[in-house]
């Protein structure tokens, strides 16, 4: 592989050097090095291109890998720059260029090329893990791990496995009916988070629609996709594509594709790029990707003027914060719309988070792969958090519940994290 | 001199290894600043946390004979940041703390690598805030601000970084540490932090600021003047500025320059069949903002505005200047790199030398966006090139050159906001003759006698003969 194709040049050169994005960028708040900063990041992969940086000079792939993909510098950014797809190439571009150590191959190997894949594997993860928890043995050996097995110790409790049972392929919408939709499950989702899965499709269920699942795909891709796993990431996109495209049957009206993990609907709604250099898929892919919707930005305006939505509770007003996960806000520009259904329900009150918009660390998997930066980055969060005094953080993505729910554990705040999803599902009479 | 092992262990002891970027990779990142025509990887990049280290680093590179540049954010636009050759780049990212802040004396104390609208946006809460803003203000430093004494749209009323800084802490070439951090409301004696600010980085580093903070005004309304021809614009600035009527601010795109806006980020809702908008913020009482917002409405009107419609909300009131402030970035959809020209024109003259610049640029087949601080007289012509381009980098060059020669030569300035640096160094001599220019020396020499801060930036290194001699403008000098 030659130099110019280890990093998209073309998009490399959209960057004119402003340094306007580096105040947002995390990893740049972290460090203070430039290197760490968008505008690093990019000169890095030019120089590259440009025959001046050997990538497999270890320094190139250890940026690459320190940034969170949170993709906070593109909404800053004025000149337009895609760094998440340029992120995506340069990664893809190293592994492939570059040998990884063996272990860390077998760790990818396992997680993307088995686990993700296989709800059955998935599942026998999860539960395993939850026994361990119960035991109280995950602590101790995440803890046995260091730095590495904080991601671990800090896990939260893993449902009980009734919990973690999947979607009926349909439900009927509750009252009268206004469509069909389908619904992601996602792969992580309902082992983690079944009960939002759950609260998505009642809410969907009582606002009218049908809703269909598919069990034919598990990973959307997202998670490869992110980690520069391209060719699996088409694999799977491919394979998730034709298991939507089997719910509408030709003839039938096209139901649009509800996600509630920013992450996949990010992903999803840019399948159409990630195949458009694959004749037989291109239209295809880029016809689904119009189909997905986020769960706000199909609920809010589908959701009569006339409906109430009611939080039952103490009495006392809930003060929540709601924290726009990157990949919806950066990702999908979806920034409103959450914020449109909280204002609607009565017994909530909303506080703004000035540092709603960056990352709270989660960034996929992370989290799990680089602990210690990832509380650094959540830690001016909590702080924000407990300042203004809220009493629930709402987020919409499972990677940024699960971040959040670890870390107010860790400064041992009994607020509590909820997927807008369920807030909404509690609040909407049946 | 080359930097030794000892003095690097040492500065790793001092400032911890976070503090020291000295692989390949690190360093290159740091090769350029907002100009990014020209590149020089530094030796060595410092970041130390707090005025001690800075001061500590300071004194090991003194002993060492090595140059330092100083740097916050690298957004500056005339090379003020561009390392040098063998050089150490002390940059201030880790220095972002509010040391004090106090609402009754209306001032703060800030680190030098604090961003700028943090500084805002941490004084809000007590209806404060800190005026100067320029477009960069998502990024800036206040230490960078100090170094460029930057303006931004409303130092047209404010005025700029200058007027706002009440005290200093400087850490001088050899590591000792000047503190002025006390705010002073009036000099007393010879005035030093006025000498200081604006001195790019060639006097000495700050570590700590001490701003003037300012009431917010109990009323605001902006007002866009959309003009089908840039010509009505410029006109109708100047016959407000004829008019003494008083606005905030008073800013002028043009159409290349919306389309572009229109297409990024900071989608901002400017008509795009318009030639040119004019964008004024009146501020002050409800009195004041509604008889400012009358008279402007009259003078675009009779300027040949087609429409003149305030801001509805708060939130369109931030889209319309966010609009602005993104401008020059979203200049890069036009082409890979931009030049961003900063000169200073008489206002009563905007029309014509808007005009002429324009010409200038099409003459040598190149792209010219207009968006600038009208009311200050401060034309930005961007010119948008491709670096890979060598003959367009010289035509942009040359471009830059002449636009520089007819403003001084109009009774202008070489720069409004973006300082001299690397880029204007050479025309200082547009302006200044080498008595003036000795004098300058003589200054920078009582602050760094050997002339390690920031070398080669600010003032010509030959005497202004020969750099005339070098490429020399067909224009005859200012002065
Ligand atoms: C998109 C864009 C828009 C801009 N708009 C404006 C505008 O409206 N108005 C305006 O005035 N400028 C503008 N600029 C230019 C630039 O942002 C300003 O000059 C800004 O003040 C530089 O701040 P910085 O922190 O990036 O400093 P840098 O670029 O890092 O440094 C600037 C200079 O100051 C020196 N310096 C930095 N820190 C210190 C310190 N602590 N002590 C002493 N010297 C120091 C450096 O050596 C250098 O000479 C713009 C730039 C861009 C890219
Ligand atoms: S804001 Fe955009 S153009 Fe400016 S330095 Fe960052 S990535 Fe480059
Ligand atoms: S994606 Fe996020 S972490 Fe990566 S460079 Fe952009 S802002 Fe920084």
């Amino acid at each position: 592989m030659n130099d110019a194709e280890l990093v998209d040049y073309a998009k490399t050169l959209d960057c004119i050097h402003c340094g306007l994005c580096l105040r947002t960028c995390p990893t740049y708040q972290l460090t203070g090095n430039e290197s760490s900063s968008p505008r690093g990041r990019i000169a890095l992969m030019r120089a590259v291109a440009e025959g001046r940086l050997d990538a497999s000079e270890p320094g190139y792939g250890a940026e690459l890998d320190f940034c969170l993909v949170c993709r906070h510098c593109e909404s800053v950014c004025p000149a337009g720059v895609r760094f998440g797809e340029m992120m995506e190439h340069a990664r893809s571009a190293l592994a492939a260029a570059v040998t990884a150590p063996l272990s860390v191959r077998f760790v990818r190997w396992i997680g993307f090329r088995v686990a993700l894949r296989s709800r059955f594997v998935l599942a026998r993860v999860h539960g395993a893990l939850r026994l361990a928890q119960r035991g109280g043995i995950l602590p101790v050996l995440g803890r046995a791990m260091g730095a590495r097995g904080q991601g671990l110790a800090s896990l939260p409790e893993i449902p009980p496995s009734a919990e973690r049972r999947l979607l009926a392929p349909f439900t009927a919408a509750t009252r009268t009916r206004q469509g069909t939709v389908a619904v992601l499950e996602g792969c992580v989702m309902p082992e983690m988070y079944g009960r939002v899965n759950r609260a998505t499709v009642s809410v969907l269920t009582k606002l009218g629609f049908d809703v269909l699942t598919t069990r034919e795909s598990t990973c959307c891709g997202a998670l490869h996709a992110h980690n520069g796993e391209l060719d699996q990431a088409r694999e799977l996109a491919r394979a998730t594509i034709e298991a939507f495209e089997k719910l509408s049957p030709a003839g039938s009206e096209t139901a649009q594709v509800v996600v509630n993990s920013a992450g996949c609907g990010a992903h999803m709604k840019e399948l159409g790029r990630l195949l458009a250099q694959d004749p037989l898929w291109a239209q295809r892919a880029q016809r689904f990707s119009d189909q997905v919707v986020d769960f706000s930005q199909f609920v809010a305006p589908r959701l009569p003027a006339s409906q109430r939505l009611i939080l039952e509770g103490s009495g006392e007003m809930l003060r929540v914060a709601y924290d726009d996960p990157c990949h919806l806000c950066h990702g999908q520009g979806i920034r409103a719309e959450p914020r449109q259904l909280l204002d609607r329900i009565e017994g909530v009150t909303r506080v703004e988070m000035r540092s709603s918009e960056s990352c709270c660390g989660s960034a996929g998997i992370y989290a799990m792969l680089r602990p210690e930066e990832s509380q650094a980055v959540l830690a001016p969060k909590l702080e924000e958090f407990a300042a203004i005094g809220a009493q629930c953080l709402v987020t919409a993505n499972p990677g940024c519940q699960m971040q959040w729910q670890s870390g107010l554990a860790r400064v041992n705040s009994t607020a509590q994290v909820v997927h807008i999803a369920e807030l909404l599902d509690r609040a909407l009479q049946p | 001199m080359a930097l030794s092992g000892t003095a690097r262990n040492e500065l790793k002891r001092l400032l911890g290894p976070r503090g020291v970027v000295d692989s390949p990779i690190g360093r290159l990142a740091y090769e350029s600043d907002g100009l990014a025509l020209i590149h020089q990887a530094p030796e060595i990049v410092l970041l130390p946390r707090n005025t001690a280290e800075c001061a500590g680093a300071m004194s090991v590179l003194a002993s060492e004979g090595v140059p330092v540049v100083g740097r916050g954010a690298g957004t500056g636009l005339s090379g003020g940041a561009t390392p040098v050759e063998g050089g150490a780049l002390i940059a201030t990212a880790r220095m972002r703390d509010v040391l004090e802040l106090n609402v009754v004396d209306r001032y703060a104390r800030v680190q030098a690598g604090v961003v700028n609208v943090d500084l805002t946006q941490m004084c809000a809460e007590h209806g404060l805030f800190y005026a100067p803003d320029p477009s960069s203000q998502q990024a800036c430093t206040i230490g960078g601000n100090v170094g460029e004494n930057s303006g931004g749209p409303h130092c047209f009323k404010y005025g700029a970084t200058t007027r706002h800084v009440l005290g200093l802490v400087i850490v001088r070439a050899d590591g000792s540490i000047l503190d002025l951090s006390e705010p002073q409301y009036e000099p007393q004696g010879y005035d030093l932090i006025g000498t200081f600010v604006g001195s790019e980085g060639t006097l000495g580093i700050a570590t700590e600021v001490t701003v003037r903070l300012t009431q917010k005004p109990a009323a605001i309304e902006t007002l866009l003047a959309v003009f089908p021809s840039l010509d009505g614009a410029c006109d109708a600035t100047s016959d407000l500025i004829a008019a003494r009527i008083e606005p905030s601010a008073i800013e002028i795109l043009d159409k290349l320059t919306i389309e572009a806006v229109e297409a990024s980020v900071f989608r901002a809702g400017y008509p795009k069949d318009a030639e040119a908008v004019l964008l004024v913020e009146a501020e002050g009482s409800e009195v004041e903002v509604a008889s400012t917002v009358r008279d402007v409405t009259r003078i675009a009107r009779a300027r040949g505005a087609i429409e003149v419609r305030s801001a509805r909300s708060d939130s369109e009131r931030k889209k319309l200047w966010a609009g602005r402030k993104g401008a020059f970035g979203a200049m890069g959809r036009i082409a890979p790199d931009l030049y961003v020209a900063d000169v200073c024109v008489p206002r009563t003259r905007l029309k014509e030398l808007v005009r002429e610049t324009t010409r200038i640029a099409k003459e040598k087949g190149l792209k010219l966006a207009n968006v600038f601080h009208a009311g200050d007289g401060n034309l930005h012509p961007n010119i948008s090139y491709d670096r890979r381009n060598p003959d367009e980098v010289e035509r942009v060059l040359t471009a830059g050159r002449e636009i520089m020669a007819l403003c001084v030569a109009a009774g202008g300035s070489l720069t409004g906001e973006h300082g001299v640096g690397l880029e204007k160094r050479d025309e200082m001599c547009l302006v200044f003759n080498d008595d003036d220019l000795r004098a300058m020396t003589l200054v920078r020499e009582a602050w760094d006698p050997e002339r390690r801060l920031n070398p080669g930036k600010l003032l010509p290194i030959r005497g202004c003969r020969e750099a005339r001699g070098a490429h020399a403008p067909s224009v005859g000098h200012g002065r």
